[in-house]
């Protein structure tokens, strides 16, 4: 057809998505390494506090990571996942109740959160847009409320002296109650759920996922079912905030109908848009920085949410990419110059 | 090549019509497809090649008629179903995504020809789908741009990209509409022969405009007027043809 | 003759309750569904602004100023405000990629920013004005607080105007051009810009006005807006997201199966009932009761 194009590497080894993941990669080593330090330093002092709050952070995070592969890499804004992260924890503190096991409550809230995720997504799935923030703010609304008024769950106190158990892999155990050692064990856990979705991403379906957020109709003309796609990334997204729901109890002992409600929706999405949607990543930092601002600006006021709020709007007018966009592009630049001979 | 089934043609579209409210925007429409010829639908702005197109492609849902991919049944499927049935097409506007590279575009169209449990292994492992896009890549000049994004693209190449996607998941028919709309006269004759080219191992039917390159290009032409087909038949029969003569150029 | 006594005693008051409450949740609903329809922009912050408007009266009150001019000068108050978040943040986002996903979010921030100024400014605590029209009336055997007449009343003109406004004058017609092609409103010279942040204003003034309307009822906190606002938000999806109409008749129609099931069921499942008939809605009828605004 034309002359042909000057001599360049028709490079279908330098892929631009996979490089993009590879830079958050890079991003949650730096997070891993800094958190290791900050447990042997807390071990170090006995502290209890900061540990438990960190802990807490990477809970949250996972949830957020189950908003960010919806919002960041489908397009589906979830105004209700607090839903799955409630059920996970509601699950998994009536199973330690009856059986002070950590694998059973794991598997109980992975059962819930694909069963329940399911039912959720082909309810959610109808529709589209704005209309999906708002069905799925409603459905979470209608079972907080349920929750809420329900004796057998506690209502509005919810389930309160959840046992503290022990936590096994093998001949290596540990006790829910050690700050540091359920510390690691919230990290691993957090990063093994975001290694899950960075490799779901990753693969075709993943990159489908992509695809349809900014062109959903034409997907179809490619020969893949919309909402088929769509319902697979909701139930990941489902289970995702189901199993770090399960971790709730763990930690606190207790669960309560305010992990169902909107502000811990509300909560996951400002922390994705914050640090960085469609990053993975960025659900991450994004989770440890708003808990500093919280106990750094909760210190002399306990108005942080004007902070958060202004913070919020900031980054949504001016960082499309949140703050981790402000280095990740960096990294991605460093990393595609490596891979040229 | 694949064994032709039962020597049904490729396409056949046998008494389709929708409405619009009262317009009647595809009427009674009939007409045949055959193997490895190209087939152009012409006709003025609003004749109902467009909408023609939404219907054969799954778009849209007919209201009445049949739509046969080689002898099956497909009236109504939606459009993923007839992708995979073999039946692809591009748009008369660009519509592809904007953010992915040119490369990973074309890799995601040519998925199809993966198996299906390949969409849960990493994107490296789709081995058929990676030659099948440096191949369309090469073939549609656009390697030197496999690692920029569709949006940066200029129109020609988005364009050509368009056609390329369709092309990927190896279709027994490729449907393109407009497909040299808002290209330059240049780029208008390479299309072309790029088309000419494909024709020799996928049919094509394609939505065109341009009269010069209708007559070169194709086989055999069917002419639209307001939702009916007016006249079909070789390009230099129906360009003789009264009728299309008063309807589509305007002049007795 | 207990069927009778029980109609007068406890349903029928049950009833008018849920009627005041209807037409004050219209006047949220309609800023919204306005909002929605003309720019597409869901909101999230709109029960801040219906919690400022209550106390920017109650702030205004405290100083002196009678109820009556509080119900004209706290919406009039509000609409610049709500002007300028249309053109200074609004606008900003608008023109980006997926507007209804940022302009949801900017609003939702501004939501908290505005709900946290509240609690700076005013407290976290409850307030209670008192109500400016005491007493109650009988009417066909039912006793009805002379309050809660007014706001129904009030609101129902209120409620005549707006639609009087949107679907009479040529000012609506402006309004209903930009939202069917803001383009083509533009070329006949319409002033998009201005008819959109004044849209917005109008609103958020809407908004505030209801939240005067019914500070005297529901006690003032900077929370209140927020299980109004999930109230609003039914109204107008199983409205119709943007039609002036649905918000009327699914405002009434929730709030009376509020009232109603929280007779014969329990107050509790109130809210159960009314989010699971707003998710029944989306899923059979995304569109809801009535087509949007500008298009039917």
């Amino acid at each position: 057809m034309r002359e042909p194009a000057p001599t360049e590497t028709p490079a279908p080894a330098r892929d631009p998505l996979t490089t993009a993941m590879r830079a958050s990669h890079v991003l949650a080593g730096v997070l891993v390494v800094g958190a290791l330090a900050f447990a042997a330093f807390g071990a170090a002092v006995g502290d209890t506090f900061y540990l438990r709050l960190a802990t807490e952070a990477l809970i949250f995070a996972g949830l957020a990571l189950a908003v960010d592969i919806l919002l960041g890499y489908t397009g589906l804004l979830s105004l209700g996942q607090a839903l799955y992260f409630g059920l996970g924890a509601y699950v998994s503190a009536l199973t330690l109740m009856a059986v002070p096991s950590f694998w059973a409550a794991f598997g109980a809230a992975l059962l819930a959160g694909t069963v329940v995720g399911l039912v959720g997504g082909v309810i959610a799935n109808r529709v589209r847009g704005v209309y999906f923030a708002l069905i799925t703010f409603g459905m979470a609304q209608v079972v907080g409320k349920v929750v809420y008024n329900t004796r057998a769950l506690g209502a509005s106190d919810g389930l309160i002296g959840v046992p503290v158990v022990d936590i096994g892999f093998g001949p290596w155990s540990f006790s829910s109650a050690s700050p540091a050692g359920l510390f690691l064990f919230v990290l691993g856990y957090v990063m093994v759920l975001y290694a899950v979705a960075a490799y779901i991403l990753d693969t075709p379906l993943g990159r489908l996922l992509i695809a349809m957020r900014a062109n959903e109709g034409r997907v179809a003309f490619l020969g893949y079912r919309p909402v088929t796609a769509r319902l697979i990334a909701y139930v990941i997204a489902a289970v995702v905030a189901s199993l770090s729901g399960a971790l709730y109890p763990m930690l606190r002992g207790f669960v309560s109908p305010e992990l169902l409600f909107f502000t811990t929706s509300g909560n996951a999405v400002i922390t994705v848009i914050t640090g960085g949607a469609g990053t993975l990543v960025g659900a991450l930092y994004g989770s440890l920085l708003l808990t500093v601002i919280k106990s750094y600006v909760g210190s002399w006021t306990e108005h942080h949410l004007i902070v958060i709020g202004l913070l919020f709007m900031a980054v949504v007018i001016f960082l499309p990419r949140g703050l981790i966009g402000l280095v990740r592009p960096k990294i991605e630049r460093m990393l595609s110059r490596e891979r040229k001979p | 090549m694949t064994a032709h089934r039962n020597g049904a043609p490729v396409l056949e579209v046998k008494n389709l019509s929708i409405r619009f409210g009262g317009l009647r925007a595809v009427d009674d429409v009939s007409f045949t497809v055959e193997r490895q010829r190209i087939t152009t639908v012409i006709g003025p702005n609003g004749a109902g090649k467009s909408t023609l197109f939404n219907l054969v492609s799954g778009a849209l849902r007919p209201r009445d008629g049949q739509v046969l991919l080689e002898g099956v049944d497909l009236t109504g499927a939606p459009p993923h179903r007839l992708q995979r049935a073999g039946l692809a097409r591009s748009f008369q506007i660009t519509n592809l995504f904007p953010d992915l590279s040119v490369f990973e575009t074309l890799r995601l169209a040519s998925q199809i020809l993966e198996p299906p449990l390949r969409a849960w292994q990493p994107v490296r492992r789709s081995t058929i789908a990676i030659a099948r896009a440096g191949a369309l890549l090469e073939r549609f000049d656009l390697a030197a741009k496999a690692g920029h994004k569709v949006a940066a693209l200029s129109h020609g190449e988005q364009r050509r990209l368009e056609i390329a996607v369709a092309l990927a998941g190896e279709p027994k028919i490729l449907l393109l509409d407009e497909p040299t709309q808002g290209m330059s006269h240049g780029d208008t004759e390479e299309t072309a022969a790029l088309i000419r080219d494909l024709a020799a191992d996928v049919t094509v039917m394609l939505i065109e405009h341009d009269i010069g390159l209708v007559m070169s290009l194709s086989d055999h032409v069917v002419v639209m007027h307001q939702g009916r087909v007016l006249a079909e038949g070789p390009p230099a029969a129906v360009r003789a043809d009264p009728a299309v003569q008063t309807a589509y150029f305007g002049h007795a | 003759m207990a069927v009778l006594d029980y109609l007068q005693f406890v349903l029928a008051p049950q009833m008018v309750t849920g009627l005041a409450l209807g037409v004050a949740v219209v006047l949220v609903a309609l800023g919204l569904t306005i909002i929605f329809g003309l720019l597409d922009v869901i909101n999230m912050s709109h029960g801040e602004f219906y919690a400022l408007g209550a106390f920017v009266a109650l702030a205004l009150g405290s100083i002196g100023l009678p109820f009556w001019l509080l119900l004209i000068l706290v919406p009039l108050a509000l609409l610049p405000i709500g002007y300028m978040v249309e053109r200074g943040l609004i606008q900003r986002v608008f023109h980006g990629g997926d507007r209804h996903v940022t302009t949801l979010l900017l609003t939702f921030g501004l939501g908290l920013v505005i709900e946290d100024v509240l609690k700076l400014a005013f407290g976290p605590n409850p307030h209670r004005p008192e109500t400016p029209i005491s007493g109650g009336v009988e009417l066909l055997g039912v006793f009805v607080p002379n309050y809660r007449l007014f706001l129904i009343i009030a609101g129902a003109v209120v409620i005549a105007a707006v639609a009087a406004v949107v679907y009479r004058t040529r000012l609506g017609a402006m309004v209903r051009a930009a939202a069917y092609d803001r383009h083509m409103a533009a070329s006949l010279g319409v002033p998009v810009k201005q008819v959109y942040a004044g849209a917005f204003a109008f609103g958020v003034a809407l908004a505030g006005l209801a939240g005067v309307l019914l500070a005297p009822i529901y006690s003032v906190f900077p929370t209140m807006g927020r299980d109004f606002i999930l109230l609003a938000f039914t109204v107008v999806i199983v409205g119709g997201m943007g039609s002036i109409a649905g918000a009327v008749v699914a405002g009434l129609f929730l709030t009376q199966v509020q009232a109603i099931a929280s007779l014969y069921i329990s107050p509790v499942w109130t809210d159960p009932i009314v989010f699971g008939i707003m998710v029944v809605m989306l899923m059979v009828r995304p569109q809801g009761l009535f087509g949007r605004l500008g298009h039917a």
